[in-house]
């Protein structure tokens, strides 16, 4: 395996200069902190930060977290070269499926690239990563030679090192929120690190758990059903899943080519469910109908089925023979791989045989890739290893193109034509076959505008077959049944503080990254992490690319341990158990000026205590996803807000929170309180309005004048109970009445 | 490295807090450095609920800053459609007669009063957050820094726009009050400034680097009762990781004027507008009261730049007073004729004898340090403008903090005259804008103090600056100057003269200044 190396920084000379300015800093040490390298410390006389050149080596973190732009980095960043491995190039590229991107060969290399990690104290790489893997614990693991400690750490976070480590764009993620890769240079290779962790030592298999008694159904066997499966069955769960295709890992096995994810890793994940004792039902389709009879088989249902259907734009033409769709050009091409008789049978199958054709003029026929993303990239290069060529056309201009710039430049070497601001207005055939594609020029001078056609350049261009890869959505029989997909991934109003204060949202046009806003591409996936945490029903999860519309691997295995785990805390029981479990744990929130509903929400949380349950109370202002997602009953309360009879209801700090709700609550029993001087008006209403919008289900409601007394706010504590109780036995009614 | 693997535990634990471990924050000295000024936390105002409600109500600074507004607004509009009568015109009645001299009032018992109610920092604000008092996600303007070298200089260019705002109010007679329509222009030449500033620079970089007024403001303010807003357990900021009362947080923005309130040392920079009151998720940032001249002797932390803006604001003050005199009468008009300029005041003369009588002041620092400071001490620091360390700056900077108090009641006194003789013409010009009134209303004439009791005024208000003075320093140069000094009797000597002087001299002007405008 040649490995080499390359220098990525511009040649290096002097140190780095640190100037703090003293007029503006104001000693809150947010730079001391975050200083990876001890740099930073204080004058304790005239409290202001001091820096230590010496130490530093430019990594500009304490630019980008200083509150008040206090600092100023000049000179160098000090980091030594990243090892690259360059990728493989087969002499014969015809039915060769054999891996493309190598790893790292050797410890030295590893541990070379190893110590380029800093260590950073808040580590912006950890947020760029979708499953939030630990990235400089893992990398001092390999550092101190110890792999198996490195696997603990990856664990702990994710269950697909070895599939992730070959296909996530890094760049764009957790290399991309490098502090290296902040400051302007190349970021440890984080991908490279996790791939020679799995790669020298073999994936932990996943350790079932003593029996929890608890029985979940997975719809889809793709990475979110991965993740989900895998934390479940270490605890104990009877896990059991629902493929449609006759063989399991969804997209991992079908939709992501041998040449980028060999096939031994693709079916790793399966063979060690199977072997923990995963019930994998292959060949089962789940509809909406299904759906519900599973839900009354299992405690609760996981839908982990992806994005799979194709989109097909309406093009002229697009019903010729020779149009297909990515999804089943991917899926029939893989078995084409398998031997050279099997590519003669698939490319006669396709109509694409020379021979007889009356098309001998051409070396090879002709393929157009509609489409220049990521699984364009994987049709097209599949296309040239079955012996044909290979063209994609976008209208997007290159600069903003969607596919990996790695992914791109591996595709032209291997004589894929990519041509891009080019659109197909209109396909022709004859006899019913396509041959030929009406190829437009197109422009688009920025990202934010979309690509527009240009009259009069348009150009014809021989096809003997046309693959639609320009994107997917959700199976339309099953999503009609999820309320609330897609989640947009679009965080909305002031981003979490600790994310702003580590500085990941700085510097997002960097040049590893090409320019992608990693911080706020990042921040925008916990949106879907957090609604993974919530069902969308009662006992309803939904997780992965069926929740957010297409999106990664990662992200779905990390949806699916984020639901798992959810599954876990709530321990939902189906309709007709012997033995239902009660709610354990409360969660009382509250938005209180003066103290009095505070007062009484701890008054609440007192008498839900002394009846058993688990309580935690706290100001909406610290109540997320998480927090919502760990309760099995919310109660909330806010102090009436207006003037007697004027723009009275909820407090500010209330509304804001109940606007920033998840999109779906799945029926979590919600009691709904308020504290009132005159009236309450229909501040009830509004609070209660806005959780019923959401599908939770609210219990009970009481208006506490003067923030209410302690016998007050007993009874009302009794009334949520009792609510909820009837709550339940309202809901199994229903479901053996519909059963 | 030795690998700390903490066991997985199911649940939804954010999996990104157990990778971040931040390094400690220093702790060293905390107690030498801001135990001086931290303010007593039985001083906390905003302990009462009520008011407590009231700075948390994001209408706060909008219902401070609105009737300002509507003032300012109508000071523009009538300064130039009213009456070119200056006593008569609102616009130049209300500015001249009345504002200035409250402004003063509010800055010697409050600080930054005037900056959490001004309307042109307000008015450009709320266009730079695209809010009157919403908190807005998203800023107007290219949101740039200040940039460095002109930020170091710290108080020294807000000095500089405060000497040159005062000659053009000199030289154009706008202060007099001359002609209405030039008051209007001033305000809006400073409203066009403020929002040029606002649109182009992030936060109140306008207020806190050049603001003709910041500089007065934050020196004499530091006299007042009003701590600002501080920290009321030090070990919470510290250990906050998000610093919403910087950054901004969900309900407040981060603070305008780059103070934190973990370290605010003084009321110098808090502009009182309580957005770190409302930011801080842990309500750990509270409204502190103090004893008078606290934020003049208790800051550990000294800046030069302070020290050359009291010096440069003493020149301005005391060459205001000189030209007030008939003897300088005669001077002023012989270089007036020699240096080609048609009035007073000719540039060179303002220029030059503001440097003189700062140097001057300088200069007995440079004096006293010279032959008192101890030869032991090696006091070179390298550092910025504003704090790198010699024995010159040892000396001169914290006497020019004791200085303070009298500085401040000079300029307070210099304003009584207008206000005592001519502040009741208020009145007639507010009728004056429904046609009601006339100069012939007898209130019109209305003295509220005859000259001579304004001078007995006016010297008494010297007096109490001077003995406010003379306690600043003592308390400075106890804590500060005579562990650096070899003689102790002639430290006291030297730095108690330099007030009795400063304050003698301020006081015998304004007996031969006979209560003149």
């Amino acid at each position: 395996m040649a490995t080499t190396m390359t220098i990525t920084s511009a040649v290096q000379t002097g140190v780095p200069h640190v100037r703090v300015l003293e007029d503006r800093c104001a000693g809150c040490q947010e730079c001391v902190v975050r200083c990876p390298t001890g740099a930073l410390e204080m004058d304790s006389e005239h409290w202001v930060a001091v820096a230590r050149d010496d130490a530093c080596v430019g990594c500009r973190q304490c630019v980008r977290t200083c509150p008040f732009s206090a600092i100023e980095v000049e000179g160098p960043v000090l980091v030594t070269p990243r090892v690259e491995v360059e990728p493989l190039h087969p002499d014969h590229l015809v039915g060769d499926t054999s891996e493309i991107r190598p790893g790292i060969g050797s410890w030295d290399d590893a541990l070379a690239e190893a110590q380029r990690c800093l260590a950073c104290p808040d580590p912006t790489c950890v947020r760029g990563c979708p499953a939030h893997n630990d990235i400089p614990r893992f990398v001092a693991a390999i550092r101190d030679r110890d792999l198996a400690t490195a696997h603990r750490v990856l664990r702990r976070t994710s269950v697909l090192p070895d599939v992730c480590s070959r296909v996530c764009n890094q760049a764009a993620q957790c290399e991309g929120a490098c502090t290296w890769s902040l400051a302007g240079d190349t970021p440890v290779a984080i991908g490279l690190l996790e791939r020679f962790v799995a790669d020298n030592s073999e994936v932990p298999p996943p350790v079932p758990g003593p029996d929890a008694g608890m029985s979940v159904g997975v719809v889809g066997s793709g990475p979110g059903a991965i993740g989900a499966a895998w934390e479940l069955v270490e605890a104990g769960v009877s896990v059991t899943v629902y493929e449609r295709d006759p063989v399991p890992s969804g997209l991992l096995g079908w939709g992501i080519p041998d040449f980028t994810l060999p096939e031994r890793v693709a079916d790793r994940p399966w063979r060690q469910l199977g072997a923990a004792g995963v019930d994998l039902r292959l060949g089962t389709d789940v509809d909406a109908e299904r759906l519900e009879q599973l839900l009354c088989e299992h405690d609760a249902v996981i839908v982990a089925t992806g994005a799979g259907a194709p989109l097909r734009p309406p093009i002229p033409g697009a019903d010729l023979d020779g149009v297909t769709d990515a999804t089943n050009f991917l899926k029939t091409a893989r078995a084409a791989l398998e031997s050279p008789m099997a590519t003669e049978q698939w490319v006669a199958a396709a109509g694409l045989a020379t021979s007889g054709s009356g098309r001998a003029d051409r070396a090879a026929p002709h393929v157009l890739v509609l489409g220049a993303g990521n699984t364009a990239m994987d049709v097209a290069r599949t296309a040239r290893r079955l012996g044909l060529d290979a063209t994609c056309v976008d209208w997007v201009d290159e600069r903003f193109a969607l596919a990996r710039p790695d992914e791109l430049e591996e595709a032209r070497r291997e004589g894929v034509s990519v041509r891009f601001l080019r659109t197909v207005v209109r396909l022709e055939g004859d006899g019913g076959r396509v041959r030929r594609a009406v190829v437009a020029r197109c422009e688009q001078p920025r990202a934010d505008r979309p690509p527009t056609v240009v009259e009069g350049a348009a150009e014809t261009v021989s096809v003997d077959l046309v693959v639609m890869a320009m994107g997917y959505r959700a199976e339309p029989a099953i999503a009609n049944a999820l309320p609330g997909t897609p989640v947009r991934r679009q965080a909305a109003g002031l981003p979490d503080r600790r994310w702003t204060a580590s500085g990941v949202f700085a510097n997002q046009a960097s040049a590893f990254a090409h320019h992608s806003p990693v911080g706020t591409l990042a921040y925008g996936r916990e949106v879907g992490m957090h609604a993974a945490a919530l069902p969308v029903r009662d006992r309803l999860w939904v997780v992965g690319d069926a929740l957010v519309g297409p999106a990664t691997v990662v992200e779905a295995m990390a949806h699916g341990r984020r639901a798992a785990a959810a599954v876990l805390g709530a321990r939902p029981s189906r309709p007709g158990t012997s033995d239902p479990r009660q709610s354990r744990r409360a969660l009382v929130c509250y938005a209180s000026q003066g103290g009095r509903t505070a007062r009484a929400a701890q008054a609440i949380a007192e008498e839900l205590t002394d009846k058993g349950l688990s309580v935690r109370v706290l100001p909406v202002q610290r109540v997320g996803p998480e927090e919502l997602a760990a309760a099995d009953i919310v109660v909330v309360g806010s102090w009436v807000e207006g003037m007697v009879v004027a723009k009275v209801g909820p407090a500010r700090a209330m509304r804001v929170w109940l606007d920033s709700l998840p999109p779906r609550l799945g029926g979590v029993p919600v009691a709904v309180f308020c504290t009132y001087g005159v009236h309450p008006r229909s501040t009830l209403t509004a609070m209660a309005s806005a959780f019923e919008r959401r599908g939770a289900r609210v219990v009970a409601t009481s208006s506490l004048r003067q923030g209410g007394t302690k016998v007050a706010a007993i009874a009302f504590a009794r009334r949520i109970l009792a609510g909820v109780r009837d709550a339940a036995g309202q809901q199994t009614a229903a479901s053996v009445g519909g059963r | 490295m030795v690998v700390e693997v903490q066991e997985r535990k199911a649940g939804l634990a954010d999996p990104v807090s157990s990778a971040v471990h931040l390094r400690p924050p220093a702790r060293g000295g905390l107690h030498e450095r801001f135990g001086p000024s931290d303010p007593d936390p039985g001083l906390e105002v905003s302990r009462n609920p009520r008011v407590a409600r009231l700075l948390r109500n994001r209408k706060f600074q909008f219902l401070l800053i609105l009737p300002n507004q509507i003032v300012f607004w109508t000071v523009i509009f009538v300064g130039i459609l009213g009456t070119a009568v200056p006593g008569l015109n609102f616009g130049a009645a209300i500015t001249w007669y009345v504002w200035f001299c409250l402004v003063f009032v509010m800055m010697v018992v409050v600080g930054r009063a005037w900056c959490a109610m001004c309307p042109f920092g307000g008015f450009a604000e709320w266009i730079q957050r695209r809010a009157l008092w919403q908190r807005a996600q998203r800023a107007l303007g290219l949101g740039r820094k200040f940039p460095a070298p002109l930020a170091r200089l710290g108080f020294i260019l807000p000095v500089v726009s405060f000497l040159v705002l005062t000659w053009i109010e000199e030289f154009f007679n706008i202060a007099g009050p001359g002609n209405p329509a030039d008051t209007s222009f001033m305000v809006i030449g400073i409203v066009a400034s403020a929002l040029l500033f606002f649109l182009v620079f992030e936060r109140r970089t306008f207020c806190r680097y050049v603001c003709p007024l910041t500089s007065l403001i934050g020196t004499v303010g530091s006299m007042g009762s009003v701590a600002g807003f501080r920290t009321k357990d030090r070990e919470v900021c510290l250990s906050c990781a998000t610093k919403d009362c910087m950054r901004g947080g969900a309900e407040g923005y981060g603070c305008p004027w780059y103070t934190w309130p973990g370290s605010a040392d003084s009321n110098l920079y808090c502009g009182l507008c309580s957005e770190c009151y409302k930011a801080c998720p842990e309500q750990n940032v509270g409204l502190f009261l103090q004893k008078p001249l606290t934020s003049v002797v208790a800051p550990k932390r000294r800046r030069a730049d302070v020290a050359w803006a009291i010096a440069l604001l003493w020149g301005l003050v005391l060459y205001q007073q000189i030209n007030a005199t008939t003897a300088y009468a005669r001077v002023d008009t012989w270089l007036n004729t020699h240096l080609g300029v048609p009035h007073y005041p000719d540039p060179v003369a303002y220029l030059g004898l503001i440097g003189v009588l700062a140097l001057a002041t300088a200069g007995v620092a440079k004096v006293i340090a010279v032959l008192l400071a101890r030869r032991d001490v090696d006091f070179a620091r390298p550092g910025s403008f504003a704090d790198r360390g010699s024995r010159f700056r040892a000396f001169f900077v914290p006497i020019a903090y004791g200085l303070i108090p009298v500085m401040g009641a000079d300029y307070f006194a210099r304003q009584l005259p207008k206000f005592f003789k001519h502040s009741a013409r208020v009145v007639p010009a507010v009728a004056h804008i429904a046609g009601f009134s006339s100069a012939g209303s007898p209130i019109y004439a209305t003295h509220i103090l005859t000259n001579p009791w304004i001078v007995n005024v006016q010297v008494a208000v010297i007096a109490l600056g001077t003995l406010g003075a003379l306690w600043a320093t003592w308390r400075i140069a106890s804590r500060e100057l005579v562990a650096i000094s070899r003689n102790t009797l002639a430290l006291r000597v030297g730095t108690l003269g330099l007030v009795a002087l400063c304050g003698t001299v301020a006081a015998v002007l304004y007996v031969a200044m006979h209560a003149a405008s």
